[in-house]
Order: structure tokens, then sequence, then C-alpha cells
């Protein structure tokens, strides 16, 4: 790129340099002072130079060189000049704000071809752009995947900046921008403040430049003002990238023989959308590997469609725990994805209440020997919720999952919980309206949720319902024409769930009628199989337990001892206490792999970290798309071009250079 | 000897050039009675012809022996040994008097050299410079004795004579019309050229040696940076800045000069060398010349 010159100097400074190359060739032309010499004839000299003197121009270029070499170096000082203020005299101290996104699909190896991931491609363009610094200026480093991180707070000091762009690693962890977009905002705009509590240099509100490099894999941002920030997106990517990732990867224990293992994943194809002819016949063949403890035990090969999933099951007998290894050969840019774990741990029973008036189908479906297996359930009256034996139960965390059937406690028990026509009192569900007598109409159960993942709703009849009202956070899990009728919230590392229709009997004109036909469905069972699996955690125990990257990793505490050890899939243990809820919490999970949990040298329990996030492993890019920040919709650059760069230093050190070269043949001439 | 003081001539160089003597590709006809033969028919042991006895011939060369034969009278000729006419003619201009030894020096002890071979063999020596009016003719030397007063001669000499090489030749011409061996010591550095004077030389028949004499100086020059070169003869100035295509010029320049110099003798049946100042006079005298058959 030709660099844009700055009119530095006034017209009388242009007017004295003007002045200085005819005056260096008129002092050039002067005599130079020649020291006298008597020699015996100059007869030979004579003759010699005018043989010279008849070679053509370029002998006279030749003894001119000095001269030449004098002009040459006072371009050279004018360029310098020129570049040396690149904008202006009234030029204002700038700072940019680079934000860097480190979340898992900026692993990517795609840039030049594969040489470079899509993370080293920002890293490496930010120090290009720290390069082109000047002195005043100042940069700041944030990078962002699921939350941000201040690299680097405002400084002008280069030599550190690029030493904490260095220090930026890639991370397992999914994208989003408004962590990021808020400590810069809190920054460049007066009113806000930043999140980083470190973040006590924050230097004083002033526009910057917002410079974005990202594979932009992440959602509009609403809810979000510029301000002072001068936005500017650099994508990084390939536009025709695609990536063959294993987005869902479990097992299960087979209902009747616990050593049988039925394993389940889900490979999905992301790929650049051609043309629509071409797209619906290419198809592309991976191998699946399925490994045991490191050594391959089973194979598969799959032909999946651009843009779509394909499946795969294999079902082991004898095996009682280890662990599961899901390999995709597929030569794709995505690592990360191309491998997931899968963990089974010996089944354990967990402790249930149930509490109600009396259910005979639920406590039916609870009698099977499958769910004897998963819990030991203990039956209540709701009268037993206001002895004190409850209370003292609860309050430790004795039961792992307890269910208020059309009742309620007084306080929500450290436990997950499921209500049966009835609300939780903390006052974070609302009940909504009821819906009319008989028009319930079941239309959309959340398959992909482990607790309506099998029972199949199609024929099921609802006479009388509410709608329920979760709060943010959660999952409905069935929904009906007039809303959700049963929802799924987390509250302080536990679940709550809510069915907003009786499972038991209503009274009409004497007659009691049952509120569902599901009772008598065969899905029903299975749904209450799926209930003390999930919510009493038997599943995340005793199978295929995934915590995404960066997730809290939770043990519920029925150990003796107080602190566990963890050793991460890098060998590299930590131990973790127990905290008051009764919760061994591990929030170090940045790696993909298997972890162990030791309890007094015994391994207790393993859990797998998957990435299985689509949108991370949807690592196409989509230049054409703009993206929303906040009311600002802004295009993405995709030819990065680096910005200023400082020549001067470089033509002032070539003046040396060419003084230095001069210096050299004045004293040394006989050699030119 | 009083010779054997001098500068010029070592005693041991002296006592090398007494056994060489002047050698001349021409047999010339001498003035006196030396040790060289000579075209005309006179005493000597070497016997050259007969010829039939007329009166008034010496009887001392009546052959007796052939008259006692024939009955006739038949007179023995012998040829005539006479001296050689050696000439030296000294370029002794401002330009000779450069380099260590002086150009000029080293022509004095050049001449010095051949003149004493040719007085030691009686022929008849004469030492002249370019400077010499025609009218001034140099003193001739004939005989050992002599030596002390050649040397004289040549130490007189002075540098700075303001005659162009060619004048200086054309006077020598003039003054001596004799036939001989000449030997021009010069440096040549005329900015006329040097080729009419040697056709002054090559006209008058004589046998010509050229000794051109250049100092180190000269065929080396050492010169670095910017320079003014002035000529010390007219005075002329040269500006130079000395870089190594100028000295690489010149020394083509000098090529071309030496070689030209020598091919015009050449072609002239005159004999060239180029001497530089530096190589010993005896080392000359006894190598060089010896080759180019001035002596022998």
């Amino acid at each position: 790129m030709w660099p844009q010159m700055t009119n530095l100097l006034a017209p009388w400074q242009w007017a004295v340099l003007a002045v200085v190359p005819p005056a260096i060739v008129a002092l050039y032309f002067l005599k130079l002072k020649r020291a006298p010499l008597e020699v015996p004839s100059t007869y030979l000299w004579r003759k010699s130079i005018e043989d010279l003197h008849v070679n053509s121009l370029w002998q006279r270029l030749r003894r001119s060189i000095l001269l030449l070499l004098q002009l040459l170096l006072l371009l050279i000082i004018l360029l310098a000049l020129l570049n040396f203020s690149w904008r202006g005299e009234s030029r204002a101290e700038q700072r940019t704000i680079y934000l860097i996104d480190n979340s898992a699909s900026m692993q990517t190896r795609d840039v030049d071809g594969g040489q470079r991931t899509r993370l080293e491609e920002a890293k490496r363009r930010v120090a290009d752009a720290i390069d082109t610094m000047q002195s005043g200026d100042a940069a700041m480093i944030i990078s962002f995947s699921d939350t941000a991180q201040v690299v680097q707070q405002y400084t002008g000091n280069r030599p550190e900046l690029r030493r904490q762009l260095k220090s930026i690693q890639p991370t397992n962890h999914s994208t989003s921008i408004i962590d990021a977009l808020r400590l810069a905002a809190g920054l460049a705009n007066p009113g806000r403040t930043s999140d980083d509590p470190n973040d006590l240099a924050a230097a004083d509100a002033v526009p910057a430049e917002l410079r974005v490099f990202s594979d932009f894999r992440f959602s509009t941002v609403s809810d979000f003002a510029l301000g002072n920030l001068e936005p500017k997106l650099d994508l990084i990517g390939q536009e025709d990238t695609g990536n063959v990732a294993i987005v869902n990867f479990s097992t299960r224990r087979h209902e009747d023989r616990p050593d049988m293992i039925h394993t389940f994943a889900r490979i999905q194809r992301y790929a650049q959308e051609d043309s629509e002819e071409e797209s619906a016949d290419d198809e592309t063949t991976v191998r699946v590997e399925l490994l045991l403890d490191g050594s391959l035990i089973d194979a598969a090969e799959l032909s999946i469609k651009k843009n779509e999933f394909g499946q795969v099951e294999f079902t082991r007998e004898d095996i009682e725990v280890g662990v599961l290894e899901l390999r995709v050969d597929s030569k794709d840019t995505l690592a990360l994805d191309d491998r997931a774990w899968a963990v089974i741990n010996r089944p354990e029973r967990r402790r249930v209440l149930f509490v109600s008036k009396g259910n005979e189908p639920i406590e039916r479906a609870f009698s099977s020997e499958s769910a004897d297996k998963l819990a030991r359930i203990e039956l209540a009256q709701p009268e037993h919720l206001e002895s004190e034996d409850y209370k003292k139960d609860s309050e430790s965390g004795l039961y792992d999952l307890i269910i208020f059937d059309e009742c309620a406690p007084q306080k929500m028990p450290p436990s997950n919980t499921l209500f049966i026509n009835a609300l939780p009192p903390d006052g974070r569900w609302k009940r909504g309206d009821d819906i009319a007598d008989g028009e319930v109409q079941v239309i959309d159960t959340e398959k992909t949720h482990p607790l309506m993942k099998l029972p199949d709703l199609g024929d099921v009849d609802i006479y009388r319902a509410f709608n329920v009202e979760r709060p943010s956070g959660g999952v409905d899990l069935i929904d009906s024409a007039a809303g959700s009728i049963f929802s799924i919230a987390p509250r302080d590392g536990y679940e709550d769930a809510v069915l907003g229709f009786s499972l038991g009997l209503f009274r009409e004109d004497g007659e009691l009628y049952p509120n569902t036909n599901w009772r008598n469905s065969r899905s029903f069972p299975v749904f209450w199989r799926d209930v003390l699996a999930y919510l009493g955690g038997t599943e995340a125990r005793g199978s295929s337990s995934n915590v995404s990257p960066g997730d809290t990793y939770q043990l519920r505490g029925e150990l003796q001892s107080g602190e566990v050890k963890i050793i991460d899939p890098a060998e590299k243990s930590s131990t973790v206490s127990r905290n008051r809820q009764n919760l061994y919490e591990f929030t170090d999970t940045q790696q993909l792999g298997v972890y162990q949990v030791w309890s007094d040298d015994q391994l207790i329990q393993l859990f797998a970290v998957n990435l299985f996030d689509r949108d991370e492993s949807d690592n196409r890019t989509r230049p054409e798309e703009k993206v929303r920040l906040g009311l600002t919709e802004l295009a993405v650059g995709t030819s990065w071009q680096p910005a200023r760069r400082e020549l001067w230093k470089w033509l002032a050190l070539l003046g040396l250079v060419v003084l230095l070269v001069e210096w050299y043949i004045y004293n040394r001439r006989v050699y030119l | 000897m009083s010779t054997a003081d001098s500068p010029l001539l070592s005693p041991e160089l002296l006592t090398r050039l007494e056994r060489l003597e002047l050698v001349s590709r021409k047999i010339y006809r001498g003035q006196m009675k030396g040790e060289r033969r000579s075209p005309r028919k006179g005493q000597s042991v070497e016997f050259a012809d007969f010829r039939t006895y007329v009166p008034g011939d010496d009887i001392r060369f009546i052959d007796w022996n052939t008259y006692a034969r024939l009955d006739k009278l038949f007179l023995k000729l012998f040829l005539e040994e006479e001296d050689l006419h050696f000439y030296a003619l000294i370029d002794a201009s401002q330009s000779m008097n450069f380099g260590d030894p002086t150009k000029l020096e080293y022509a004095k002890q050049l001449a010095a050299a051949l003149g004493f071979i040719g007085l030691v063999r009686s022929d008849r020596v004469r030492i002249e410079t370019l400077g010499q009016g025609a009218q001034a003719p140099g003193p001739v030397l004939r005989g050992r004795k002599s030596v002390w007063r050649m040397q004289q001669y040549l130490e007189g000499i002075e540098p700075g004579e303001p005659v162009s090489l060619h004048d200086g030749v054309r006077n020598f011409c003039l003054r001596n019309s004799g036939k001989g061996i000449v030997v021009l010591i010069s440096d040549l550095m005329d900015k006329d050229g040097y080729e009419s004077a040697l056709r002054y030389l090559m006209a008058q028949q004589m046998d010509v040696y050229v000794l051109h004499v250049l100092s180190q100086e000269e065929l080396d020059p050492e010169l670095t940076g910017d320079l003014r070169l002035v000529d010390c003869e007219d005075a002329d100035m040269a500006e130079i800045t000395v870089s190594a295509p100028l000295l690489k010029r010149y020394q083509q320049t000098l090529s071309a000069f030496i070689g030209g110099a020598n091919e015009f003798c050449s072609r002239r049946g005159m004999s060239y060398a180029m001497v530089r100042n530096q190589m010993p006079v005896d080392e000359l005298v006894l190598n060089l010349l010896r080759r180019q058959g001035l002596v022998r």
C-alpha cells in the first residue's frame, strides 16, 4: 500500500528544504580543493584522464557519485520527514481496544491453508497493529470466550502489549462477546464502570477504536450501546471451512442388564453450501471409532450429507466401569470436536423422597425393578413436611431428589425437586393461566432434554392444566397450545421441575376421573425412570455425565472425607473441599477429556468434559452477514490490511547507511 | 685509479666493466687508430686481401713469399683497426630530476659506465646533453686517462635544461655528423612526442640505442585523493581524482606509451630498452645491454 503522506512542514520550511538540493549541487560544482603535486610530466596523466572523459555519462556519474549519494541522502531525509508524523500536527492520541476471540471455534486451523489457527492469526494481526502504534497511542487487549478477560490494560508499552498478547491461550469455551463489549464500553463511555475489579487504572472516558478479531460465531448482541466506541470487525477464518463434529455422545445402561451399555453419538457435518444441486448429493464418509480405556473396541463408517447429521449406536456388554472415547477420523480444521468421552461409573442408588397423598400410578412406576436399582425411594405424606425430621434431613442434603405431588414445602430444600401440580414456594415460579378444561393440547416436547428424550406424548390427553411460567435460565419441556405445562429451571446448583398438571384423579359430578391418560401409557414408567436418573442424579453419576468446558462440576457429598482430589486429563491434580451445601464444586474444567475424582486414594468417580457445542463446532464463517452490536449493524471485514507502518525509522536508518557508504567511498574511493 | 672514488661508478663495477667492450652492429670509419676494425685496410695483424703493387706503395707490405713463387709483386693488405665513436646523449630536462635515484642521476651512471667501457677500449667517447647548443659540442674523450675528465663532465651536468627532445636531438645531429654508436638516455616524456627526435638519429645512420629511463613513481604511482598535478617542465596542471579506474587507465596508457616507443624503435632498426631507475647499473649493463648487443 502506498503510504499516505502528511504535510508536516510549513511552506517556508518546504522552501528551505527545496533550496537544499540545488545548494548541494552548486557546492559540488565548486572547485574541489586539490593538493598540488609536482610530477615529472602530466603527459601520461592527461592521456589517461582524456581516455576516461571519452567514456560516456556513466563516467561522469561515477565521478560525481558522492553528489548522487548526497542527493539520495537528502531524498531519504525528506521522505523520513514526510512520514515522521503521519497524521499531521494536531494528531490526537489514539486509543484502541483489541477484542480477541479465544473461544473453541478459534482453534480452527484454516488460515493460510492450515498453517495457523484462527486465534494465532488474530494474535498475529494484533501484533502487527501493535507494531504500528505510535508514541502516545495506547491499546488495551481483551480476550473473550464465554467470559471476557482484560489481558492488558491501556498502555503504550508495546513490548508489554506484545508479551501479554502472546499469553492469550485458546479455550474450549463458547462465544459471548457481550462481557467483552461491556468491559470495553466501561472505559470508553462515561457513566459506565468496568466489570473487572482489577480495572483500577481505567482511562478517562475517551473515544476508542474497538477492533474485534473473531470468526463471529456468536449471536447478535442486543441491549448494548457502543457510545464512544468505533467498532471495526475483523473476520478471521476461511469462508469454505467445513467441520465434522461430534455434537453428542452419551451412554446408557440397559434397563435389565446393567452390564450392557448403549452408546449413542450424533455427528454433524458443517459445510458451506455451494449450490443447491451439488449439496444434495455431496456426502462425506467418516470413520467413527469407539475406544474403551484407550483400546479400540468398535468402529463404524458414517456417510453424512452437508449440514446434516448422522448417528451411530454401539452396544457393548461386560462394561462395568470405564472410559469410552469416540473418535471421528475426519481431516477437518477443528480437531477439538473430533473426540468425545463418556465415562461409565458404577451405578449408585440415590435417595429420593416422594411426598404425596397417594398416587398409585407413580408408586407403581417407582416399584419397578429398574427404578429400584436407580434409587432408594421413600414415601411420605404431605404432613411429613412439617416434621422436624423432614427439616433436618432435607437441610442436610440427605435427599438427591424430592418429589412434591400436589403439595409444597415451606422452604426449598438443598436438593433437586419436582413439583406436580404445585409451585415451589420461593416465588421465582409463577402460576400462569389455567387452561380451560379439556383444551390442553400437547404440541411439542423438548426431545433434547434427558427428561423428555424418550417419553412420547403423542397420544396423551390432559384434562386440566395450568401454564407454568418458569424463571429465566430454564427450559420448557412440554409445550401446549396455551404455553408450557412442564418446565425445568436451575436453582443454586440444583434443578427444579414443575409439572403443570395433576397425575392423579379429579372428581367431577361425584365421579373420579384420571386427569390424564398418560398414567396408563407405556411411556409413563419410562418418564419416571428418567426423572430418577436425571433429577435423582443417577444418570449424572451413573453413566455419561457431561460437563461443558468451563462449567462447574458438582459432586454431591456423601463421603466421609471433607476433601476430594481431582486429576485432570493433563494429570494435574487439585484438591476440592466440601462446601456448605454439601457439594464438592470443581471449576477448572477447561480441558477436554476425562477427569478423575479420588477420595482417600480411591477412585470414586469419573467425569468427562466435552465440547458438544454446535455454535463452536459450526466454524463456517459468514462474511456476507452483518453483525449487530446493539443498535449498530456492521459489516465484517475480510480483507485485512495492516494499518500504518512506521517507515521513517527505516528511512532514517537507510540514510545513515548511505552516509556511512559515502564516508567509506570518500576515504577508500580507490575501490570504486 | 682516480675513478675508483667516483660516486658514479664503484670500483667493483669498474672491474667488471673493464672486461667489456662496446659493439657496433655497423663497421664505421674511424679517425684514429683504434681497436676496431675499420673498413679501411691498414696495419694490423688481421689479413684482408692482396693487390698488385704499384709504385709508391710501402714496400714493407710486399708479400715476398708470393714474389718468390710467382715473380710478381703483390701487396698484402691488412684490416685497419680503428677507434669507435661512442656518443652518450643524456636528457637533462627537469622531468629527469625525479625519482630516487633521480632519473638524471641514473642516466649519468649509465653514461659513465658505457663511457668507461669505451675509454678502456680506446674508443672515442663523447658525452653530451640535449640542452647543449648546436655550436657547443661536448668534450671528446679517449683513453683510460680520460675517465676522470668524463666523470668531471658528467657531474657538471645539472637538470633543468629547457629544451625539447626534438630540438636537443636535432642539435646533437648537427654537431656530430660522424658515424658511431649513440645511446640516448631519456624518459621520452615530451608532449610533442619522441618520434621526430628519433627520426633525426635514424637519419644520421648511427647505431642508435634508446634507453628509456622511467622512475618507480611513474611506473607505479602511489597517489590517493584529489590532486592537482603540476608538470615540472611547463607548469601544466592536470586535476585528477585518484580512483581505481583512473589508475588502471594510467597503467594502460603507460603500457601503450612504452610499447609504442619499443615498436617505433624496432621498426627503424634502433634498439630500445625500458629501464627503471631502481635497476642496478651493473645488472643493466652486464645483462640487459649485453643481451641487446651493445656490449660484449
